[in-house]
This record gives C-alpha cells, structure tokens and sequence, in this order.
C-alpha cells in the first residue's frame, strides 16, 4: 500500500489556479521527487502537505488514512515536516532553544533545564551525523548547516515524511554532497523525502520516482529508471521547445547605450565590466550567489558600497544614486516583484505610474487625465488582463503583475532596461508573451540586460550571455556558440575536457 | 443605477457615515430630555430671559424641553470638539498611511500652546503691548512653527537613525511635554489679546462657534487634495504599501518620511492655535492623552497600521465617531472615568472589524 496518497488536490490563489486535480502515490521508504517549472505548483503541493497552506479540494491519505492538516503543527503531530529554503527558525537563540523550541525541558517553577537541553540537542544532532555547536546561534550559521539543524529537527521529533524544498539551491558542492549522505541514510532509516526541485542531475542521482507538474496539473509519476531527462524536460514542458529566432537578432545592433566600468561590491562581485548596445539582448548567466542580481541593482544605484564606474550614452553617471540612473532612463524590473516591484495594495494605474510621477505632475499635481492614458496605453500595449486600470494589483496572477511591474518602467520611456529574472513565476502563456515584448522592445532600439536562473531562456532570446562565477565575470558566450553545457561550465567553473 | 449612486455605494467612507447616523439616532432616543431656561434676542442683539404673563398679570420665567443630545447647543460643542482632533487626525492619517505613527502629537499640541501663549502674553495687554493683530500673528506663527518644527525632528531622526517611529515619537511625546513644562514652570498661562479670542469665539446664531469647524474643513480638504491629487500624496501610499517597491522606483523614501512628519507636527500647530483662542489660556497639561483620540479617529477612519491605506475624510468621520461616543459618554450620564476604557475599546473593535473585512475581501478574491 502506498505511504502517502494524494486525491485530486486543487489550491486556488487570487489570479491563479496553482493546482488542479493532483493525484499520485508514494511508497514508504522511497525519496520522490518533485519536479515543474516555475509556477508549476510544486512547491504549493509540498506546503500543502507541511500544512502551510490547505487545499481547496481533494483529500491527503498517510497510510490509508485520510489527513488535512490545518498548520505546520498539526503536520508535525502527523510525522510530516518540512525544511524550507527561507529562514524557519530564530537567528538570535541557539541551536539548542530552537531545536526544542516547541517543548522545552523544563524544571520546576518554568525554568528551562539548560543541561538537559543541550544534551537532547546534541542527540537530535548527532542522529542526523551533523557536526554542529548546540550553543552557537542560528544567525551565525551558513544556510547549509541551518538545513541540516532543521533536518535534525525534523527527525528529532519523530517525522516520517520530510518535504524538502529547493534545498540545494543554495548550497556550495561541498554541501550538497553531504546532503545527499544524509538523504540517503534517512531513506534507508525508512523515512520517506519529498525532494521538490528543478535540478535534474540531483533528482537522477538520488529520487527513486518522480512526479512532474506542469500548470498544476499532474503530467506523470514514473519510476526513476524508466525515464529520461530529456523526457522529464519534455513532460515540464507539454511540448517541444519552438526554436524561434528573436527577429530584433536581423537587425544591426546600434551604438553602445550602457557599460560597467570596474563595477565592484565588497562581498557581492568585483571588477564587472561589460557594454549593451542598443537593439541587444545581454544575458546575464549564473549559479545561484554568483552576484547577477547585486551587479544590476548597482548599476541602477541600488548598491551604497558599489565602486567603479556606470557610463549611459558614454557619459559617466553618478554611481549609487537612483536618481541618477532614472535621469539617464535607466530601469530595472526587480528579481522580486511583491516585494521590490510593485505595491500590491495600489492599483493597476498607480502601479503604472509610480516611477513617472515627476513627468506626469505638473507643480506637484498629478495630472490625472495624462496618467490614465498612458496607463492604459500600457495596459493595452502589454496586453495586460485586468478588469479595468482600477484594479488592484494584489489581486491580479503573477504574469500580469509582472507586466504591470514592466509597463511601470515603459511608462517612463527608458531606453535601458535592466531586467532581473522576466519570467519568476509567471505561466506559460504569459511567458512566451513577455519574451515577444522584450524581442519587440529591442527592436526599437532599447538595449536590454536580462538576468534568468532559467538557461532556455537565455538560449532562446538573447543576443550574447555574460556569465558570473563568484562575481567575477567568468565569459562571454556569442550566440553562435550557445549551448546549455557550455553556459554550464563557465558557471560552474568546470573547464572544457579537451583543453 | 445611475453612475452617480453607484459610486455613493461603493464609496469607502458610506459605512462611517451609516455608523454615525445609528449612533445619532441612539443617542437622540437614549438622551432624554433636559429643561432650560428659554432666551430670545433683543433688538440691540443682546439675550435675555423670556417669561411668560398669566392671566393674573405673574410673570414666570418660560423654559423649554429639549433633547440632552440633539439641541443646537450640543451639535455645536460636539463639532467644535471634534475638529480639533479631526485636525490633528489628518495630520495622523498621513504618518500613518507612509507606515509610521506619531505618538508625539498630544505633546507637539502643548508644547506649541505654551510656546505660542507666551508669546501671546508677552506682548498681550499685560506685557510689553504691541499692535494687537501683530501680536496674535506672531503668536500663531509661532505655534504653528513649533509643530512643524517638533515634527522635523521627529521626521529627521526617525530618517537619519533608521528607528522605529513608535520609538522616536515615545520618546518625543515625554521630552516635548517635559520641554512645555519646564518652560512654563507648570503654571498655566494666559492674558492674551482679546481679538485673538474674539476672532476663534466667533458665534453664529446659537453658540455655534464656526471658525474651529471652517479650519476643520479647510485641513480636510487641503488633506485630501494632497493625498489623492498630489504626486506627494501618491508617494506617501507608496511607501507605506511598499517601501522597497517605493525606493525601487526611484522615490525618496527618506524625504517623503520627512514630510509627513513636518506635516503631523504642523496640525498639531494649527489645533493648538483653535485652543488658545477657544480656551485664552494653556498649560503644559494640555491635550493630555489626545494620541489615544487622534490615533482612534484615524484607525475608526480606516487607516490601516501596515500603512498604504486611508483617506483624509474618513479620518475627520473616526473623528466625529470617537467625539460622539465621548460626548454620549457624558450625555447619558454615565461616569466620565469610563470614557478612556469604551474609546479603547471601539479602537480594538475597529481593528477588529477591518481585519475581518480583509479577510472576507481576500476570500471573494480567492472565490472568483
């Protein structure tokens, strides 16, 4: 008999149907992978059943017996945990309190009984073979030690399914490694893993089945054996990948709009120089921590500690200003839209105008009439679906939020556009739409600096990939040479067997 | 529906209106009754008493019967009250809508009532006499430059020292009272010139004193226009709703924080003026827990602590719903002491209610 059953699980959120109808089993013992595209819904599954969230419909069974936890709580008490990618304990206690946080030791009187603590922490610690320090705090750990105390944790409190999300995303090699030892020395406790990812080498290597979803809907579960990557690639996908060339790549690019000089951040990247033309696509390649996101943020003069020089139009612009940088029509779609693009609580039209406010007002009045019209402009032009620009953003689904996040910065008229993972949790269909968008924007002369996680992306539209390694810049690649294994190696440091 | 109507319906502010229309309605059939003596005018625009002739030629006063709650008198002592508060609730509204809080207002208040009242007695009738008119300007110049100067430093050091403003404005809230208290001795302080007085005090008809109210409406609608017709304003929802998504769109998150402040302290100022004309006199004890009230219109208004939400006329309605509650407190005799526990309350029931409000919104979201 399957470990654990799911039955038709559907989770709705505002704008989006994250699942619908996911149905499949896992057997006990067994480490299932779980794999989709961003949006996929792959992680909401997994939250489902931590209890984070609850589903709409459909029923969980562990061990034939039906569950629906309301809170990670209650998953606990049902031996399901889950480790997070985000921070899930309190950086300023111990190891020690945060492992025994929900049922302290104590003595009379309510004091906690400090010895028997540590004692109980060091055994949850040793379970799992990590070597770490009870009383050092969570704060001063890296991220792939904080797992593993969350690993412990798990354990320690008796779970029998652990659910973990991306965790290898940020991880070093060395890490990574370790985990898997671990993985595989739960598994063969009995213990049964979830592993939701998108990185295939890890799944082949470790999993024993895996489940692809694709828009929230189950595409299939086969045993690992059984299958390919590039089956599994084609399952994520629903279809072939069209190998359509951008049309802006016909037309000559035009003269140099933006150059990095000797871009540099202590602790996030050095010496960054590079130039986009106008009419290009620059990719901006890199493993997760190799500084993409910092390098762009501080050429739009995001980055107080960022030296070097940011030349638009080969005039010097003063650096770590934002003025600065949208006086030269610089601007950048941040990697995270909720949280740096947009504000949810105001509307589609507020949205679209919060960075033109000083074109669109006229002594500090907002011109009300202008700003309607070129928020609906914009709303038209990106094809943008929303009841009406009145609409709040918050409520709309992660394709049109970021549509509205882009139309904020073509309200603005830039010619620079510093684009940060266009794509993150964005839908299909809107995807292809805003690839159509950046290849139509290139070819009225805007130069474009576009970051992605997602390689395919990359391969697809642009004119030239950069690559970072440890924020240094480690290669160019031109598009003739574009391949997923080259890119690959540049980012990860592995040099060409032939050389 | 005609587009007009709809609008009226879906108008944010209809339901503080149907509330302060069920607590009219409450307090006019719970008030009762009250007997007083009945006035008429006299031809040289004096009062005096009427009495009533029997047939035996015995005059006796006349009284008339009128609702302890809805009588001419009462609506406008309740407005005169309520907008000093609504004033300073403006103010309230827009720290809060940038995310942020000023606890200081009830001490700004003071302090520019003791600031200004000095220079009021310095040169009133029993100082060094100056014009009076210049004397009452410089004495309202100076109140209203203190606020905004108390809410500078707010401003300022909330900016330049990245902390909380509930920390800042604590702590400002106790040195500006501190401050109106060592600088007055704790004596309360008066003799000011009589047109100021006269000029606040302005009566029309039945003791309806419409200068406090007209300012009222002045900061409600110059409030207004800078919320929802200002780039300033738009910054302001901006910041509060997301204050990196702000800085990312290349708004001065630090300058806008400035103002709002600035702007908190300033009606603060311009209450504190209303009062020493009303009142012709100030103490550093003055508008002594004002922030509960200020704080409770704004929250009843619909502002939202999390910042990005509210609106200047429905903080002026909070504030009309929280005087109507204290004024109801007194009406229907019930003891004063209680009034600080019931508008407590009705602030956690506000909150309450707008959480329960979210969600509801959030759910049909979710449903549709």
């Amino acid at each position: 008999m399957a470990h654990l059953e799911f039955q038709s699980i559907t989770k709705r959120f505002p704008g989006v149907l994250a699942l619908d109808g996911v149905s499949f089993a896992i057997p006990r013992g067994t480490c299932h992978a779980l794999i989709g595209e961003n949006g996929a819904g792959k992680s909401t599954l997994g939250k489902i059943l931590a209890g984070v969230y609850t589903a709409d419909a459909g029923e969980m069974r562990l061990d034939g017996k039906p569950i629906a936890p309301a809170d990670p709580l209650a998953a606990r008490a049902l031996g399901i945990a889950m480790v997070h990618q985000e921070l899930a304990f309190c950086p300023n206690m111990s190891v020690a309190e945060n492992l025994c946080l929900g049922d302290l030791p104590l003595r009379a009187g309510g004091f906690v009984d400090r010895p028997a603590l540590r004692a109980r922490a060091r055994e949850m610690l040793a379970s799992i073979h990590a070597d770490i320090d009870p009383d050092a705090l969570i704060g001063t750990l890296s991220t792939g030690k904080e797992q593993l105390v969350q690993i412990a944790a798990a354990v320690g409190t008796g779970a029998q399914v652990i659910v973990m999300d991306e965790p290898s995303s940020s991880l070093s090699a060395g890490e990574t490694r370790e985990l898997f030892t671990l993985v595989r020395k739960l598994k063969a406790r009995g213990l049964t893993l979830i592993y939701v990812s998108h990185r295939m080498s890890e799944l082949f290597e470790l999993c024993d089945h895996i489940t692809v979803l694709r828009d929230g809907r189950h595409v299939a579960t086969e045993a690992i054996p059984a299958t390919t990557p590039a089956r599994v690639v084609s399952q994520m996908i629903g279809r072939e990948l069209r190998a359509q060339t951008p049309a802006h790549l016909a037309r000559p690019a035009g003269r140099e709009r933006l150059r990095l000089e000797a871009l540099s951040s202590p602790g996030k990247f050095s010496d960054i120089t590079l130039s986009v033309r106008a009419g290009e696509i620059v990719g901006l390649a890199g493993l997760v921590g190799a500084g993409r996101s910092e390098t762009v943020q501080a050429a739009f003069g995001l980055d107080p500690a960022a030296t070097g020089r940011v030349l638009v139009n080969d005039r010097p612009i003063a650096p770590r200003s934002i003025e600065a940088a949208l006086a030269a029509r610089l601007g950048l779609l941040p990697e995270d839209r909720k949280r740096q693009g947009l504000v949810l609580g105001l509307n589609c039209r507020e949205n679209t105008a919060l960075a033109s406010l000083p074109v669109l007002s006229r002594l500090g009045w907002v011109r009300r009439g202008l700003e309607r019209s070129l928020a609906d402009r914009y709303q038209k032009r990106l094809r943008v679906k929303a009841p009406s620009l009145e609409t709040i953003v918050g409520g709309l689904s992660g394709g049109n939020q970021q549509k509205i996040a882009l139309a904020k910065w073509l309200a603005r008229d830039c010619d620079i556009l510093l684009i940060d993972e266009p794509t993150r949790g964005v839908d299909v269909g809107a995807k292809a739409e805003i690839y159509a968008l950046l290849d139509e924007l290139a070819c009225e002369g805007k130069a474009l600096l576009v970051v992605s996680s997602e390689l395919p992306e990359l391969l697809g539209l642009c004119t030239r990939i950069l690559v970072l390694r440890a924020g240094r810049l480690a290669g160019e690649v031109p598009r003739t040479d574009f391949s997923e294994t080259a890119l690959m190696r540049l980012m990860a440091g592995v040099e060409p067997a032939a050389a | 529906m005609p587009p007009f109507l709809r609008n009226l319906f879906r108008f944010q502010e209809s339901g503080l209106l149907l509330v302060i229309l069920v607590l009219g309605v409450l307090l006019t059939a719970f008030a009762g009754t009250v007997r007083t003596p009945k006035f008429e005018r006299t031809a040289d625009g004096g009062r005096q008493r009427v009495f009533t002739t029997d047939a035996e030629g015995n005059r006796t006063p006349a009284f008339e019967v009128k609702n302890k709650f809805l009588n001419a008198q009462n609506l406008a002592q309740l407005a005169k009250d309520t907008s000093f508060i609504a004033i300073m609730a403006v103010g309230m509204a827009i720290v809060i809508i940038s995310g942020g809080i000023d606890l200081s207002v009830g001490s700004i208040y003071a302090l520019a009532s003791v600031l200004g009242a000095m220079v009021l007695h310095h040169f009133g009738p029993e100082g060094t006499a100056l014009a009076p008119l210049a004397a009452c300007a410089l004495g309202v110049l100076v109140c209203l430059a203190t606020g905004a100067l108390c809410g500078l430093a707010n401003g300022g050091l909330i900016v330049a020292l990245g902390v909380h403003p509930f920390i800042i404005t604590l702590g400002a809230m106790a040195i500006l009272r501190g401050i109106a208290f060592v600088a007055t001795k704790g004596q309360s302080i008066g003799g000011f010139p009589a047109d100021l007085r006269e000029f606040v005090r302005f009566e029309l008809g039945n003791g309806l004193s419409v200068v406090p109210l007209l300012v009222m409406v002045v900061v409600t609608v110059l409030g207004w226009i800078y919320l929802s017709r200002l780039a300033a304003g738009r910054r302001v929802y901006a910041i509060g709703g997301n204050e990196q998504a702000a800085r990312f769109s290349g708004i001065r998150v630090g300058r806008v924080k400035l103002g709002v402040y600035v702007l908190a302290g300033l009606a603060a100022g311009v209450s504190a003026v209303l009062s020493l004309g009303y009142y012709g006199a100030a103490t550093s004890g003055d508008g002594q827990g004002y922030e509960l009230n200020v704080i409770a219109a704004a929250v009843v208004g619909g502002c939202s602590l999390t910042g990005g939400r509210g609106s200047a006329l429905g903080v002026v309605l909070g504030a009309l719903i929280i005087q109507m509650i204290a004024s109801g407190i007194v009406i229907l005799g019930i003891d004063q002491n209680y009034s600080q526990i019931i508008i407590g309350a009705v602030v956690i029931a506000a909150v309450v209610l707008d959480n329960v409000n979210t969600w509801l919104a959030k759910r049909r979201l979710t449903r549709a």
